[in-house]
Order: C-alpha cells, then sequence, then structure tokens
C-alpha cells in the first residue's frame, strides 16, 4: 500500500511537471512582446503580419489563447508546421523511430559495458585496473559529445575508410552516432556501478556469503549487484535529459534524421510550433521515464514494495 | 562521486588545479601578449598546419580558413567561454541558493511551489530550453549568459534546500529566534554560512555541464555570434573544413577536456575532503 500511494503522489506530481512545461513553453514566444513578429520572416509588410496574427489567434486575450493551446495540446494537436504546413505532431511521429533508435542503442551498449567496468574495477578495487577504468570513465565525461562524434569521423571515415561519415539507414550508419553518444553515459555508469557496488559489498549479508565460502564474483552477481542497482536505476531518469541534449547534437553531425535534428531545424527556421512540439514532448519522455524509474525502484527496494 | 579512490586524493588536486591554472593562465596571457590578431587573418596563409611558418610570423597551431591565427583565437575563444560560463554559474548559484534557502527555511506551500518548479525546470532538456529562448531572444552573449543563468539554478535550489533543512533544526538557530532576529537575518547570517561550503563544491560539479552547454549552443550557431571566437564556435566552424584542417577542431576540443577534467578532479576531491571531515 505505501509503495501504491507513492507511485501516485508520484504521477500527480508528473501531472503538474507537464502542465508547468506547458506554460513554460507557451509564454516563451511572448517574451519578446509579439510571437506573430517572431515568427514571420524580417521582411514581412505590416499588412502580412496582422493578417498572420489574426489567422494564428494572437489577438485573443492571452488566458484564451493558452486555453486553446492546452486543450489542443490534451488532444494530441500541437499546432502546425510554419514550414511544412503539416501538424507537428506527424512531423515530431516520423522522426520518434530513428531518436528512439539511436537513443536506446547508445544507452543499451553502454548500460552494458558500464556495469561490466563498475563490477570489475569494484571487486578489484585500487588495482592498475580500477586506475584504467577511471581513466576512461574521466576522459569520456570530459569532451563534448559533438567533439568525439567528429574525432571519430576524421578516424574512421576519413583515415580508416571503415564507417560512414553520416547517414540513416544501416547498421554501419549507426555504430558512429551510437558509440558518441554513449560515451558519457558509459562514464556516468561506470562510476556509479562501482561506488554503489563498493558500498554494498561492505555489507553484512556479504559478509555472510563470503564466510559461506562463495566466490567473490558470484557473491557481486547473485547478492551485491541487485542492492548496488537501487542507485543506478533512480539516477537513470536524471541521465535522461541530458541524453536527450545529446542526441540533439550527434543527430545534427551524422545527418541522422530524428527529433533533435528537427527541433534545431526548426529553430533555425523560426518555426517555432514545431520546437514547442519537440520541448513538450522530450519533458513528456523526461516524466514518464522517471515514473518508470519510480516504479522500477519500488520493485527493488523491498522496503516500499507495494 | 561517492567512494572515489584511495589516497591518492592529493595527486588528483595537484593535477586539477595544473589544468585549471595553465588554462586561465592561457586564456589571460594569449589575448594579452600574442600579436596576431584573432579577428583579423592573412588570406595569403589559410590553412596552415600547426607549427607552420609564413613569411617571418609562426602560427603555433595553425591558420584557419581565413589566414586567422588559432592561437590568437584559441585564446580569445577560451577566454570568452570562460567568462560566459562563470557568469552563468553566479546567477545560478545565487538564484539556486536564495530559492533554496527560501523553500527549506519556510516549508509548507512555499517549499512545495519552489520543489515543483525545481522539478519543472529539471524535466525539460537545458539544450533545448536554451535554444528556445536564444532564438526568442536572438543570439548575444548577454542573453546566452541571462539564459544559461536562469536555467541551471535547480541543482543548487535543491541542495540548499536539504542543508537549509538540517541547520533549521540546530538549536542556535531556534535561539536566534527566541533573540527576537527577523526571517532574513537568521537566513543570511546563520544559514547561509552553513551552506556556503557545500555550494561551492557543487558549483565546481556543475561547471563541466555549463562549459559543455555554452560549447554545444555555440557549435550549433546559436550562440556568440561570429567573427568572435568561443570554443563551441571554433569547432562549429572548423567543421565544415575537417577534411582539410583537422587542427581547427582537435585544439578546441582539447581545451575543453582539460577544462572539464579539471573541474571534475577538483570537485571530487572537495567532496572526499568534505566526507572524511565528517567521518
Amino acid at each position: 500500500m505505501k509503495g501504491l500511494r507513492f507511485l501516485l503522489s508520484r504521477a500527480i506530481q508528473g501531472l503538474i511537471v507537464m502542465f508547468g512545461v506547458s506554460l513554460l513553453v507557451f509564454f516563451a514566444l511572448f517574451l519578446t512582446g509579439d510571437p506573430a513578429i517572431l515568427m514571420m520572416a524580417p521582411d514581412s509588410t505590416a499588412a502580412e503580419i496582422a493578417a498572420f496574427r489574426e489567422a494564428m489567434g494572437f489577438n485573443d486575450p492571452i488566458i484564451v489563447q493558452y486555453g486553446r493551446f492546452l486543450v489542443e495540446a490534451l488532444q494530441g494537436d500541437l499546432g502546425t508546421s510554419l514550414r511544412y504546413s503539416r501538424p507537428a505532431m506527424d512531423l515530431l511521429a516520423d522522426r520518434l523511430g530513428a531518436t528512439a533508435l539511436l537513443a536506446l542503442s547508445a544507452l543499451l551498449w553502454s548500460s552494458l559495458l558500464g556495469f561490466l567496468l563498475g563490477a570489475v574495477a569494484a571487486v578489484r578495487k585500487n588495482s592498475p585496473i580500477d586506475f584504467a577504468i577511471r581513466v576512461i570513465s574521466l576522459l569520456g565525461q570530459a569532451v563534448p559529445v559533438f567533439w568525439l562524434a567528429l574525432m571519430l569521423i576524421i578516424l574512421f571515415s576519413l583515415n580508416l575508410r571503415w564507417l560512414p561519415s553520416s547517414g540513416y539507414g544501416s547498421f554501419e550508419q549507426l555504430i558512429m552516432p551510437s558509440l558518441a553518444l554513449g560515451a558519457y553515459y558509459l562514464s556516468a555508469i561506470t562510476r556509479l556501478v562501482r561506488s554503489s557496488l563498493i558500498e554494498t559489498l561492505g555489507e553484512n549479508y556479504v559478509r555472510t556469503a563470503r564466510a559461506k565460502g562463495l566466490t567473490e564474483w558470484r557473491i557481486v552477481v547473485r547478492h551485491a549487484l541487485r542492492n548496488a542497482m537501487i542507485p543506478v536505476v533512480t539516477l537513470q531518469g536524471m541521465y535522461l535529459a541530458s541524453l536527450m541534449g545529446g542526441a540533439l547534437v550527434t543527430e545534427i553531425i551524422f545527418a541522422w534524421p530524428g527529433i533533435g535534428r528537427l527541433a534545431v531545424e526548426a529553430i533555425q527556421n523560426r518555426d517555432f510550433p514545431v520546437v514547442q512540439a519537440v520541448v513538450l514532448f522530450a519533458a513528456l519522455v523526461f516524466v514518464v521515464a522517471n515514473f518508470l524509474v519510480d516504479v522500477a525502484y519500488t520493485w527493488l527496494n523491498p522496503r516500499i514494495r507495494l | 562521486m561517492t567512494g572515489s579512490l584511495h589516497i591518492k586524493g592529493n595527486e588528483d588536486a595537484a593535477l586539477a588545479i595544473f589544468l585549471l591554472v595553465a588554462a586561465v593562465a592561457f586564456c589571460i596571457l594569449v589575448p594579452v601578449a600574442w600579436p596576431l590578431d584573432p579577428l583579423r587573418g592573412d588570406i595569403s596563409a589559410t590553412f596552415k598546419p600547426p607549427m607552420s611558418v609564413v613569411g617571418d610570423t609562426l602560427h603555433p597551431l595553425g591558420t584557419d580558413q581565413l589566414g586567422r591565427d588559432l592561437l590568437a583565437r584559441l585564446g580569445l575563444g577560451t577566454l570568452v567561454s570562460f567568462g560566459i560560463v562563470l557568469l552563468a554559474a553566479l546567477i545560478s548559484v545565487v538564484l539556486g541558493t536564495a530559492l533554496g534557502m527560501i523553500a527549506g527555511y519556510y516549508g509548507g506551500w512555499v517549499d512545495a511551489l519552489i520543489m515543483r518548479l525545481v522539478d519543472i525546470q529539471l524535466a525539460v532538456p537545458f539544450i533545448l530550453l536554451i535554444l528556445l529562448l536564444v532564438s526568442v531572444l536572438g543570439p548575444s552573449m548577454t542573453n546566452l549568459v541571462i539564459v544559461l543563468g536562469l536555467t541551471g539554478w535547480a541543482i543548487f535550489a535543491r541542495v540548499a534546500r536539504g542543508r537549509t533543512l538540517e541547520v533549521r533544526e540546530l538549536e542556535y538557530i531556534d535561539a536566534s529566534r527566541a533573540m527576537g532576529l527577523s526571517d532574513t537575518t537568521i537566513i543570511f547570517r546563520h544559514v547561509l554560512p552553513n551552506i556556503i561550503g557545500p555550494q561551492t563544491v557543487l558549483l565546481t560539479l556543475d561547471l563541466p555541464r555549463l562549459i559543455i552547454l555554452e560549447a554545444s549552443v555555440g557549435f550549433l550557431g546559436l550562440g556568440v555570434q561570429p567573427p568572435m571566437p568561443t570554443l563551441g564556435n571554433l569547432i562549429g566552424e572548423g567543421r565544415s573544413v575537417i577534411l582539410i584542417a583537422n587542427w581547427l577542431v582537435l585544439y578546441p576540443g582539447l581545451m575543453i577536456g582539460a577544462l572539464v577534467i579539471g573541474c571534475n578532479l577538483l570537485g571530487d576531491w572537495l567532496v572526499r575532503r568534505a566526507e572524511s571531515k565528517v567521518s
């Protein structure tokens, strides 16, 4: 029951967050006063701007406009792209698959390798291999994803000619974007698993297991890893926002037809309905993912189990 | 973060301080002392690789597509980027600490409101929010500082609140209240001094995020506008000529790496030191 109430309160918090993000996204366009001037080409005439303002409903009271925005958004209508004259939602849906593929593949390899490296470093604490793993994770967090991506292109596309430098559709084209995006994440997971596992390995039940004569690796896999996972899972949700931010730059570099590239192009073209749609969508993903993290946390942590 | 390496802590701190001092010295000394103009180039000396000598001018890091000296541009670019990041960080720390202390000290609905604002802030990927705001307000150095500063407060507020909740229960706060001191005086005189330490550590650990964020915005062409160099601008401009002049991308990235590693090592070391003091 305790767990259920916890999850319910988290769900309500998520709704409040989404409401706040909708306010933020809506009112951002009014920061300079007139969204019509903001959206129109700089060389538009006053009459064109006035007509556009009327067509977009910018003459209505602002609270009416926000109400309309909110009601339509709840029905899945996030406005129409000024550039493509298509619903922003459709554009988003077209690009969703590519971004999901990139983000999930990066998440998958970096989590698996991060758990492995973190566990090795924890078990062989203070050994040369621990030091080497630490250096790797320090370097992985040190450089921006776009710089790493460019270095990968120089090495694998220009010098070695092993991989295509951009594009979407084949496995070869997925490798470099996924590597570049996952590197930061790999560092983060490795560090978290290491410190969390070292803490768990000092607990009483692990000493008991050791006293029973189990091998160190068996203890890690069978006993410690599950508990060490709690902080790792909790922080996964927090890292998701930075993962989405990283995906945005990665997509630009590798000409990856995902949501990040859609967002940057929309910003460059002053296509604000699409920008609003992307920000709302990203926040929704973040909120849902964090709720799932709470569910996983409740399940992993017996003290608040349902 | 926690539980990081053994006794080698002090070597970490030494390396961190070396990297940071070197980077700061570089970005102050180069614009002051290096004779070549970072904004104007020599059209007869485009795309010269590092250590090239043109006439009697040495280009230690090479030149770009307009024949501008990369060392001069990297020096100025580092100064501009680091300046933006430090000013933005200052805004974040002051705003976040103030709101966090208010939330923790007063509790109740004020606390709930501020903490929901924190959740909302953290739910939107920083880069998206910053791009949205910069595209509405227009790209300029001032706007970038303000936007980076205003979007970074949440984590400082969360930590300041937690610490204030602890401090609030201490006896001398009760005593101050009994003496009739105003809330503002108590917050500034008695709560704030307890919070400055942890907030400084957090700031050190948050700087890498800001450095990379500022560079990303510059890389996408939405930050400080050319011809002014920043670390992100340099990489963004170098990207289109990466086939013929990879040094234009290489060195700015190494500078970012040095700054980030320096801050991370220093921050980790400060955390460990604080923890060992407690235990």
